[in-house]
């Protein structure tokens, strides 16, 4: 029997060089197709967050109980699929997921059964391990996202819903301060940071701010902003600027571009990260996954949040994750036409700012970071709430059994809106 | 889009044609008169999703497809692309009716005959007569001609990519620090003249065949204007823009009697603005019902042209792990389903046929427009047009 590969008890997983070994060997149990992305997680678990870690480290409990007659049994479709599809003659990695993987893969006439397959093998796997890691009660979780003041969005109710719970609510008083409030509390009310402080065990992982600005970061002192993952557009950069001229030397071909993308991976950027991120490796290699897996993080800020929020929703799970959106400038000449390029150093025309562009991008953006909580079973506890500050108002997603105190008649306050999150973090 | 700007962009297409006929054609250069039989033009643009356009919620997003033309169309509302959702791969199966599963990047070219070849071959046609002109860049000139050894380069279509022609000059410029701003503009030119001179460069003027390219001074002198004027002023530039006034002086030059246009503005949705993707999406819609004045306009092509107008697939449904509209990689009807426009010769009548298609049978309708016999196709004709 194969040495076992267990969580510890604080459920942070331990992967030490013997267990690695082990997993490895796992893996080679498994078809050629499952391999590449769980080789990838296993040679960079320093940069995995704590659920990712788990996640795994599950799996590989749950490949544990299976005998070799019965995982060949349950992975015998998938073999013989990859056999149709000719992954034996492919250039294929094992070793990590590649773009020449991805894109032989998609280009298979087997590409949809393929995945209908992995899944079916995946959901097996962690069934088997399910029972011997259940699953602690958490909290109540928060999304708080923020379209500034800036930005003029349509009214709620032209808006394509969010949800069928979702209710919107006119704020008696200033909506800026909800974001400040929200997060320090007021006397005798803690607020998300009083919250965290008052819990052990809690990590920067589960509590995110993702800003297209630098707003967020300015709530906190300089002691409060290791307790939280602050992930800032403007801040980022010079980062970002030498880092899109690196993505912008990639060939027109796919090994090439998994050979270049590699060595931006693995270049040192010591130089050219903000003091934020200071020591902070795997948020670092978070941004650096983030730029690489495209979506508009290099290119726009807004993108930035949504791509950033969803990754971090899939990859961390926070129990709190605030995310502000922001402006884009209008595309310059030129740049409309080649937009995967640093518009300020392509022409040196001033920004124009585009507001409603701006607030359309933002709008849908925010929708698409509650639809991705959606995609994970922790939703059920998550309240998500939109501050409109324009609008002065807040658009609410509460859990399913939870009645919101307010109403048309009753527009609460910021003060009673921080309040209610407080005692929803704390249930 | 400012009027001088674009006259300036029209003389610069048409100078670009000069010189491209000159060092490819020779004395068989522009000869309109050609092709007297039936034409068809096929305009492919990106991802667009059925509900920004023909549904309730995108009917806005087009007004000239759904109030101007479609009244005048034979419309096909459920239209599936049932293969690879990339562009290369997609655009090279609507050109030769097979579901090409090719390198996304256009490494190789497709598998199975062209239209362009099926055109060439079986018609005698000149190579100035089949024409693909692309914005997108994840298209090749490898798109023009299959590996298919009774056809290839020797029948394929004039490819050439216009807006990689002002990408080209202007990142170039970037990448050795140098703005682009008419204040210096000086700093530029050393970049575009470069650029416009090299030889085989992925961009303007890359046909099949490989020949290589260099551009007369006096188009230099028009594109170097074109570029500092674009420059001077703040309006919206767009590359399907460019495309399109070159695909306009190559029916004008040489009423080629295929000609695939292949637009790209609306695939910034990539980079994650809604806003502007439905700004190119409103660029196809006022292109297309240019491009069908401009039919409307030249003899070559008044009454005896098809136009068939697609987009190349859908994009991924909201909340998808995917990423929605920024993707179009997605197995779900969202990304897989779109629409089809035919206007012109072959229409019968106004009509929307229900009956779902797939793209693939795009190209067997346009080998019976041609009347191409005995192709070995696995689509059928579509119906509702006359054939």
């Amino acid at each position: 029997m194969t040495k076992t590969i267990i969580n510890d008890g604080r459920g942070d997983a331990q992967m030490d060089e013997a267990r690695v070994a082990v997993a490895h060997k796992l893996i080679e149990s498994l078809p050629v197709t499952m391999r590449p992305a769980l080789n990838q997680q296993l040679s960079a678990w320093d940069s995995l967050f704590a659920f990712e870690q788990k996640s795994v480290t599950r799996f590989m409990s749950g490949l544990q109980t299976f005998a070799p007659s019965a995982l060949e049994a349950l992975t015998q479709p998938l073999r013989s699929l990859e056999g149709r599809m000719g992954v034996a003659h492919w250039n294929f990695s094992e070793s990590k997921d590649t773009m020449e993987n991805a894109s032989m893969l998609a280009r298979s006439e087997f590409y949809a059964d393929w995945r209908g397959e992995v899944q079916r093998v995946f959901a097996a796997i962690n069934a088997a391990a399910h029972d011997s890691t259940a699953e602690i009660p958490k909290p109540g979780r928060l999304i708080l996202i923020v379209l500034p003041e800036s930005l003029p969005v349509d009214p709620v109710n032209s808006w394509r819903p969010w949800d069928k719970r979702a209710q919107a609510f006119k704020i008696n008083g200033d909506a800026r301060r909800l974001s400040e409030l929200c997060i320090h509390g007021r006397a005798e009310r803690p607020g998300i940071m009083g919250q965290f402080a008052q819990q052990d065990g809690r990590q920067s992982a589960d509590l995110w701010m993702i800003d297209a600005g630098a707003h967020l970061k300015e709530y906190l002192a300089p002691s409060e902003r290791e307790v939280a993952s602050i992930l800032s557009y403007a801040d980022l950069m010079p980062f970002r600027d030498k880092f899109l001229a690196g993505v912008n030397t990639v060939p027109k071909s796919i090994e090439a571009t998994d050979q270049t993308l590699a060595s931006l991976r693995q270049r040192d950027w010591e130089t050219w990260w903000p003091a934020e991120l200071s020591g902070q490796t795997r948020l670092r290699s978070f941004v650096i996954d983030l730029f690489l897996s495209g979506n508009g993080a290099l290119i726009f800020s807004n993108a930035f949040v949504e791509w950033a929020a969803s990754e971090a929703l899939r990859r961390a799970r926070p129990s709190v994750l605030i995310a502000r959106f922001g402006f884009r400038a209008k595309p310059k000449p030129f740049t409309g036409i080649a937009i995967f390029e640093n518009q300020q150093r392509i022409s040196t025309l001033p920004d124009v700012d585009d507001p409603q562009g701006s607030a359309t991008d933002a709008l849908i953006l925010a929708r698409y970071i509650w639809l991705a909580a959606l995609r994970y079973p922790e939703n059920k506890q998550t309240c998500c709430l939109c501050v409109l500050e324009q609008q002065n108002a807040v658009y609410v997603v509460a859990p399913d059994g939870m009645t919101l105190p307010w109403g048309v008649d009753h527009p609460p306050t910021p003060e009673e809106i921080s309040d209610w999150i407080g005692r929803h973090l704390s249930t | 889009m400012d009027e001088s700007r674009r006259t300036l962009l029209k003389a610069t297409a048409a100078l670009l044609l000069d010189q491209w006929a000159a060092v490819r054609l020779g004395a068989l250069a522009a000869d309109p008169s050609a092709g007297a039989g039936r034409k068809v033009v096929i305009l492919t643009c990106g991802g667009i999703r059925r509900e920004d356009t023909f549904a309730e919620s995108g009917f806005h997003n087009i007004p000239h497809l759904y109030r101007d033309l479609l009244p005048q169309s034979t419309f096909y509302p459920f239209v599936r692309n049932a293969g690879v959702t990339s562009h290369y791969n997609t655009v090279s199966s609507v050109v030769s009716g097979n579901w090409q599963r090719l390198d996304d990047w256009g490494k190789t070219p497709p598998s199975s005959p062209t239209l362009f070849e099926y055109l060439r071959k079986r018609m005698g046609l000149r190579q100035d007569q089949t024409w693909l002109i692309s914005s997108n860049k994840a298209l090749t000139s490898r798109i023009g001609a299959s590996t298919v050894r009774e056809f290839g380069p020797a029948y394929g279509a004039n490819v050439i990519f216009p807006k990689q022609l002002l990408i080209n000059a202007v990142v170039h410029a970037a990448a050795e620090g140098r703005a682009v701003h008419s204040s210096d503009r000086s700093t530029v030119q050393p970049e575009i003249e470069a650029m416009l001179n090299s030889d085989n460069y992925d961009g303007l003027g890359w046909a099949v065949g490989g020949e290589t390219s260099s551009l007369d001074l006096l188009t230099l002198g028009t594109m170097q204007k074109a570029i500092e004027d674009l420059v001077r002023t703040n309006a919206p530039a767009t590359g399907d823009e460019f495309t399109f006034l070159v695909a306009a002086e190559v029916m004008r030059r040489f009423a080629p009697s295929l000609l695939t246009i292949t637009l790209s503005d609306m695939e910034v949705a990539h980079f994650g603005s809604y806003s502007l993707h439905l700004a190119g999406v409103a660029t196809v819609d006022r292109l297309v019902y240019e491009l069908w004045a401009q039919l409307q306009s030249l003899p070559a092509y008044k009454d005896k042209t098809t136009l068939f107008v697609l987009p190349e697939f859908g994009r991924d449904l909201d909340g998808s792990t995917t990423n929605g509209f920024f993707n179009h990689r997605q197995n779900s009807e969202s990304t897989r389903l779109t629409w089809m426009m035919c206007l012109g010769d072959a229409v019968r009548k106004a009509q929307i046929i229900e009956n779902p298609i797939e793209q693939t049978d795009i190209c067997p309708t346009i080998a019976r427009l041609f009347e191409l016999k005995n192709l070995d196709l696995p689509g059928k004709p579509m119906p509702g047009l006359w054939l």
